[in-house]
């Protein structure tokens, strides 16, 4: 068996290799020959085409994290069965790796997020992004009429039990402080009033490090996603601080993400 | 409403909901508070209850230039002549 930060052996390195390649296979050909179709019947047919397409994303990332899952035994999951309930909030949560987006699609039937612009650009995967309603980060040029319709219909969103969830500190983070925050989703919050609950994920980092194209499946593993708090509006509050919103997050991660950066 | 009034509305919303501390007509409202679209978007549906009208969409896509907020009195100024000459 491997270690961590040992260089994995010939056999390692084609088992990593092979676990990558059925995953991009599923990518390509699940979507091609199996879920298009039901894009394309959701995209005709569908009265609530948006709603529709968010619970396909769902269930194609359930089939992938499900496939991975079953590929990758050394890899422990530890999922909070508590995430799955959550409804109508804006979730944060720390990022480590690709892999975090596709976890959080395949926990919630109804989610969306805030996504860089340029994924909008990309053929197909930015086309199912602007039918499932996520939101581009900025609205430079064409992004300004999104981002306007996105943000009125998200009270409508989150009143139907939609989750918005977002990775406050933008891009995939290493080390021991949490970045600054992007304060979008904490104006989301105020703008809404919904709670927010905070999230820690661990170790996905280990399985799909960044820059890394191949899976490391072969180190044992523990990736785990908890609820660490729920932060509501108090009764009879009249306004939200963003910026006390966004400290008490922070706060929160120090103390429970970034303090206990764990192990296997 | 005169630009005098909006602008005591403006700043007391931007001051009491938006956080602003000490804002200058000239300032940058990005760089110097934090104001972003959706602050931009957020202020928007304050405009509406001010003026007591609903913006239109192409309107509102005019907002997100907005840098500063003698800007933003100029567009609510150009609405409400856009609006009464309707």
């Amino acid at each position: 068996m491997a270690e961590n930060n040992s260089q994995p052996s010939f056999p390692d390195n084609l088992i990593n290799c092979g676990v990558t390649f059925i995953c991009w296979f599923y990518f390509v050909f699940a979507f091609l020959f199996f879920f298009s179709f039901f894009y394309a019947a959701a995209f005709i047919f569908s009265r609530e085409r948006c709603q529709s397409f968010q619970y396909l994303n769902y269930l194609f990332f359930k089939g992938f994290l499900g496939l991975l899952r079953i590929l990758t035994p050394r890899q422990k999951w530890k999922v909070d069965p508590k995430i799955k309930t959550i409804q109508g909030s804006i979730i944060v949560c720390n990022h480590l790796s690709y892999l975090d987006p596709l976890i959080f699609i395949s926990l919630l039937p109804r989610g969306k997020s805030i996504v860089k612009t340029k994924f909008f650009k990309a053929p197909v995967f930015g086309w199912i992004l602007k039918i499932s309603g996520y939101l581009p980060s900025s609205t430079e040029g064409i992004h300004a009429q999104r981002m306007i319709t996105e943000i009125e219909n998200m009270g409508e969103f989150l009143g139907n039990g939609g989750n918005l969830f977002v990775f406050p500190e933008g891009t995939r983070k290493r080390g021991t402080v949490p970045s600054e925050f992007h304060k979008g989703v904490f104006k989301i919050a105020r703008m809404y009033r919904c709670p927010v609950y905070v999230l820690s994920i661990h170790n996905t980092d280990k399985l799909f490090m960044p820059g890394k194209f191949f899976f490391n499946t072969r180190t044992d593993n523990c990736i785990r996603l908890k609820m660490l708090s729920c932060l509501t509006p108090a009764d009879g509050q009249k306004t939200i601080s963003v910026t006390a919103l966004a400290e008490n997050v922070k706060k929160i991660f120090e103390k429970n993400t970034y303090s206990n950066e764990d192990t296997a | 409403m005169t630009r005098d009034e909006l602008q005591k509305n403006i700043v007391s919303i931007l001051v009491d909901e938006f956080e602003f501390e000490n804002p200058g007509l000239t300032d940058n409202l990005r760089d110097d508070h934090g104001f972003d679209s959706i602050d931009a978007i957020e202020l928007l549906a304050k405009i509406e209850e001010m003026l007591g009208y609903q913006i239109s969409r192409k309107e509102k896509e005019q907002a997100m230039s907005i840098r500063t907020i003698n800007d933003i009195l100029n567009y609510i100024e150009t609405i409400q002549a856009a609006h009464q000459s309707q």
